[in-house]
């Protein structure tokens, strides 16, 4: 909804020009939603506490150089999380979660409402396109871009050749692309 | 169907999060000198973003905005004292006179370099001792800055709760001394600068311990510590 972005835009506005009050209430807003997006790539919560931390202290020096008409402010600093997080799992050894159970033990917090409504509609449009993907793509793309699986990890995982994983990638995100600028 | 070229599948997949190290290293290099490569990511972050709304949030531990908090206080802090320096160079300090051979040739350097390899040459050469317990977030932090090419020592009380009666006073410790050097009484939102010439005082206060201490209102009353000593500090180096 518009009034809720436009509620972050200005956060964002403000913590540019030095706001401290502004980023107070803008990590309260997005921190559970921005660690939780951490977590999963990275399965250890010390580390995604520090990829939090720099991401934070990104988004307070780098505010300025956010552009409202290229990124919506929760999927810009979501992206500077997930960068961060990928390029620190690529570094180490990422332990798989034990069990679904693990996964089900973190999931506990409610949404906060502007992160909920910023991205209701871009949401609802991409899970529909989505679906419009085979169910073992649409399991890949999901998991490469939550849990941050490399295509070598997915090449063990669906036991296929990397060389597989990659071509069933690019169609994917070709068809994705194709359905949300339709 | 739709076809990706070569950039639009490579930063999808960058954006995705399915690159190998290498392949992701060589994509946050390029992304800078490429804008092609740029606005596509950016195309795809803003396409993918959407997914994150289908996780859970997870609250972090508490203690992580206050660590937070304190990072971004002591970014905001160098550039006060970045700005008090400025203040300093405009009067003419003596200490800088020193040095304007030196910024003359710098100056001349810039047309040659360009301005971004002209800001970096300039980046000071800072040295930060926090002075600070692990105790809590409400207690005090004192903040001793060197500037190796300025030749300026700046402490800086972070925090320092009012206590009646009561003064905090910064302190100078090296074997060469025969007892600890008050470097002055330090109350909050104080910022006591000290021009220093180089040479071996400069050397021992570069290899010198610091320590805070709580004295009587005004300091100490004969020269030397005579209250608890509430924590000590060395000097890191805290710019390249």
């Amino acid at each position: 909804m518009a009034s809720t972005r436009q509620q972050l835009d200005k956060l964002l506005g403000a913590v540019a020009k030095g706001d401290e009050s502004a980023f107070a209430e803008l990590y309260q807003a997005t921190s559970s939603k921005l660690f939780s997006v951490a977590l999963r790539i990275l399965r250890n919560r010390e580390v995604a506490e520090e990829v939090v931390q720099e991401a934070f202290f990104k988004v307070w020096e780098r505010a300025g150089d956010f552009k409202p008409e290229i990124a919506s402010p929760i999927t810009w600093m979501a992206a500077i999380v997930r960068n961060r997080a990928l390029d620190e799992a690529r570094r180490r050894v990422v332990r798989p979660f034990a069990d679904a159970t693990e996964l089900e033990d973190i999931e506990s917090e409610d949404e906060h409402p502007l992160v909920a409504m910023e991205l209701r509609e871009d949401v609802e449009r991409l899970l529909r396109c989505m679906d419009g993907l085979e169910p073992e793509k649409k399991e890949i793309v999901r998991l490469a871009y939550l849990q941050g699986m490399s295509r070598d990890a997915l090449a063990k995982r669906f036991d296929r050749p990397e060389g597989t994983i990659k071509t069933w990638l690019h169609r994917s995100l070709a068809q994705l692309k194709g359905c949300l600028e339709q | 169907m739709t076809e990706l070229d070569d950039i639009d599948a490579l930063a999808a997949e960058f954006v995705l999060g399915t690159l190998s190290r290498e392949e992701r290293l060589a994509v946050t290099e390029r992304r800078e000198r490429e804008p092609k490569l740029e606005a596509a990511i950016a195309a795809w972050e803003r396409r993918l973003g959407p997914m994150i709304e289908t996780v859970a949030p997870v609250a972090p531990p508490p203690h992580l905005y206050n660590k937070i908090r304190a990072q971004i206080g002591l970014s905001s802090h160098v550039i006060s004292l970045k700005a008090r320096e400025q203040q300093l160079t405009r009067r003419g300090n003596r200490w800088r006179n020193a040095f304007v051979g030196v910024s003359a040739m710098a100056a001349a350097a810039v047309g040659v370099l360009g301005y971004r390899d002209y800001v970096n040459q300039q980046l000071p050469t800072q040295f930060v001792a926090v002075l600070q317990t692990s105790a809590g977030a409400d207690q005090p932090a004192f903040l001793l800055t060197v500037d190796t090419k300025t030749h300026n020592c700046v402490i800086t009380a972070v925090k320092a709760p009012k206590k009646v009666d009561k003064s905090y006073e910064v302190w100078m410790i090296h074997e060469q001394l025969k007892a600890p050097k008050s470097l002055g009484v330090v109350a909050e939102g104080d910022m006591s600068v000290m021009p220093m010439a180089p040479g071996p005082d400069m050397d021992m206060f570069m290899n010198a311990s610091f320590a805070v201490s709580m004295e009587p209102e005004g300091g100490s009353p004969t020269g030397s510590p005579t209250g608890p000593v509430l924590f000590t500090g060395k000097l890191v180096q805290a710019t390249p």
